[in-house]
């Protein structure tokens, strides 16, 4: 058989249309899709299994108990490779299913900005976890957060260190990524307000392999205190060991990363003692009680916020689209900007204009390993 | 005085671990004339097979040792078998490709049998460190300085002084010459892949209590390794110890004195300052002049 060259392209065209093709003489599947870009490869892809986990749990809640719109509700992954490229891409291609009627983001504020336009886009509702306070300043009206944004806890690590610690002189330390910069910047402003001064103010990049120089700053410094952002538990655990075995034993009020479990794993001992502002604490409501029960029934970790939010985000999403009565996205995004009061394992969500639906954080204590709720602070703001 | 006590031995320490995996890249490039991206890999697959043993199976930390390192024998002859062989008669950019996808292969296979979360692996020594003077000494980073020293006299008397480590040199710069005088070339190449991937292995189990045990581990260091060798002068040993060394004292010292975050950038800064002024690195010779 003779092939043309038209005859070629005819069948590599049909080739290419065919899975589309299938699909729609297939019919529409019944399920109601959420779409989701998490980290399955690169140095996050633990965070990602844990959000993965907390999504599946809340999916399975709600499908239990009718599904939304009468619907049972399907995730649908993709893989960000825990870079910026990857989180484009991942939400590209999630956003070429016009089946998918809303998406959960990112908790890295770096991988949301990058996905940010593509977002604004594709006009439809994006939960995400980062916490950089101007994701929801951006202007973008499809963005809505699940976590509290670093505004708050940058006013709670400081409130928390210079009136319940009393230390005024303070070492911070953050990623120079968007996460750890912005969260930087709040907490030095915060401090302002406390009469409490900076007096290192400390960029590391992520992946670093060696805190030595970072720690002799520290020392140098003079600092009482240290208030950090950091955003890869191994990078937060090297510094804590370098810290111990430097001699550093001044307190260190951390963001929530040094809460999380796998921090709480590889920092060890080196972590005892340090407190940290969390979104999601155990002990801080029923709620998050019954969240914790859920997980680890299922994960062989202990619970926490990689797992927290994304239960939360399907939860919300369901009930604001059940409220919507319709996949419009507008609607949709109506119904979620309307949620006040709703119970979540992170606290009590009241989204405001910009999108935020958390407005405090938990203060926890590190007693041997083990995070101790101290207590929640609320802003009105 | 002691603050700049501590960047040293923090360097050398570092630069050590650098050297380690250099090592690797160097004795595969001398007996293939390619430079085996996979390298980081094998560090990052054997740290994984050491928390198996040690961590999970609970065995004796020397025999978890003996285990990995039979592991990474094994590694070692399949990617010679599977990787290079195969490929052994066409030129060296093919081979590369193939050491890079092979890499990304050990990556993603370690994480689909064991999952993302990075693992913990103790530390040789029951004392993490000790205070000398204003300086803290971390014993793991004292043990892998001392394996460094070990491991490079041992290549040196190894590739000087044996018969086998002459038929492997000979092997690197003639195959065909090597073959028709006697040489058993594929065997010599399988050698050379087998105590590759061990001493890629011996520098991951030894990071793995500093870095702890994750599927990057490997290549964030192979990438500053390969920096090195280049340095050093690519195929040399004397070489890739001190491009590694000097490379783990210039970033520690940059991070201290100029700029934290812009660390990484000074390893490349001197790799391209070397590219471009030597090429041939500080212990390469010339093509030319070897040729």
């Amino acid at each position: 058989m003779k092939i043309t060259r038209r005859g070629f392209s005819l069948a590599l065209g049909a080739g290419v249309a065919m899975p589309a093709v299938l699909r729609s003489a297939l019919g529409q599947s019944n399920t109601l899709k959420l779409g989701m870009v998490l980290p399955v490869t690169g140095p996050g892809a633990d965070s990602g299994k844990y959000a993965l986990t907390g999504a599946k749990i809340a999916l399975d809640r709600v499908n239990k108990a009718g599904g939304v719109l009468s619907r049972q509700v399907e995730l649908v992954t993709e893989d960000d490779q825990t870079t910026n490229p990857g989180a484009v891409l991942a939400f590209s291609k999630l956003a070429a299913q016009p089946d998918i009627v809303a998406f959960l983001g990112s908790i890295r504020s770096t991988q949301n900005h990058a996905m940010a336009p593509d977002i604004l886009k594709t006009a439809k509702p994006v939960c995400f976890g980062g916490t950089d306070p101007q994701l929801t300043k951006l202007g973008n009206p499809w963005l809505f957060r699940f976590r509290p944004n670093d505004s708050y806890s940058g006013r709670v690590i400081a409130a928390y260190g210079a009136e319940t610690l009393a230390k005024k002189n303070w070492a911070i330390v953050h990623s120079t990524d968007a996460f750890g910069t912005s969260g930087g910047k709040a907490l030095t402003e915060s401090l302002g307000k406390f009469g409490a001064k900076v007096a290192l103010d400390q960029g590391y990049p992520n992946q670093s392999q060696d805190f030595t120089a970072v720690v002799l700053a520290i020392k140098q410094s003079g600092a009482d205190v240290i208030g950090s952002y950091f955003t890869f538990d191994n990078d937060l655990a090297i510094f804590a060991r370098q810290l111990r075995q430097l001699g550093v034993t001044i307190p260190w009020v951390g963001s929530p990363s040094i809460t999380v479990a796998n921090a709480l794993k590889l920092g060890g001992a080196a972590l005892y003692g340090t407190y940290g502002v969390a979104d999601y604490a155990e002990e801080s409501s029923p709620e998050a009680k019954e969240f914790a029960a859920l997980y680890r029934k299922v994960a062989k970790t202990e619970p926490d916020n990689y797992g927290s939010w994304t239960y939360d985000a399907i939860g919300v999403l369901s009930a604001a689209i059940n409220k919507a009565g319709s996949t419009d996205p507008n609607k949709i995004r109506d119904a979620i900007l309307a949620t006040k009061g709703y119970k979540g394992a992170e606290g009590e969500y009241n989204f405001d204009q910009y999108g935020d639906g958390l407005h405090g954080y938990n203060i926890l204590r590190n007693e041997k390993g083990k995070m101790v709720f101290d207590k929640h602070i609320e802003f009105n703001d | 005085m002691s603050f700049i006590l501590q960047l040293l031995f923090t360097g050398i320490g570092i630069g050590a671990v650098y050297a380690l995996v250099a090592l690797g890249f160097v004795l595969i490039f001398r007996a293939t004339n390619v430079v085996n991206f996979a390298q980081g890999e094998f560090s990052m697959v054997a740290a994984f097979l050491m928390v198996v043993c040690a961590v999970d199976l609970e065995l004796p930390y020397w025999l978890s040792f003996l285990i990995a390192l039979g592991g990474m024998a094994l590694v070692g002859a399949i990617f010679n078998l599977g990787v290079y062989y195969p490929l052994r008669h066409r030129t060296f950019l093919p081979v590369i490709i193939s050491t890079i996808g092979a890499s990304i292969f050990l990556a993603n296979t370690t994480l689909a049998i064991y999952g993302p979360q990075p693992q913990v692996l103790p530390g040789w020594f029951e004392t993490p460190g000790f205070q000398v003077g204003p300086v803290y000494l971390d014993s793991q980073y004292l043990l892998i300085i001392a394996v460094t020293v070990v491991l490079v006299g041992f290549q040196y008397w190894f590739f000087e002084h044996t018969l086998i480590g002459k038929k492997l040199q000979a092997t690197s710069q003639d195959k065909e010459m090597a073959s028709l005088l006697g040489i058993p070339v594929a065997r010599m190449i399988m050698i050379t892949f087998i105590y590759s991937a061990l001493i890629g292995g011996i520098a991951g189990i030894l990071v793995a209590p500093i870095l702890f045990v994750s599927i990057q581990m490997g290549s964030s260091i192979a990438l500053k390794a390969f920096a090195a060798t280049i340095i050093g002068g690519f195929g040399d040993v004397a070489g890739a110890i001190i491009g590694g060394l000097a490379l783990g004292i210039i970033e520690t010292f940059g991070a201290a004195y100029i700029s934290v975050p812009y660390k990484d950038g000074f390893a490349f800064f001197v790799l391209i300052l070397f590219l471009i002024f030597r090429p041939q690195g500080i212990f390469g010779e010339r093509v030319a002049e070897k040729a």
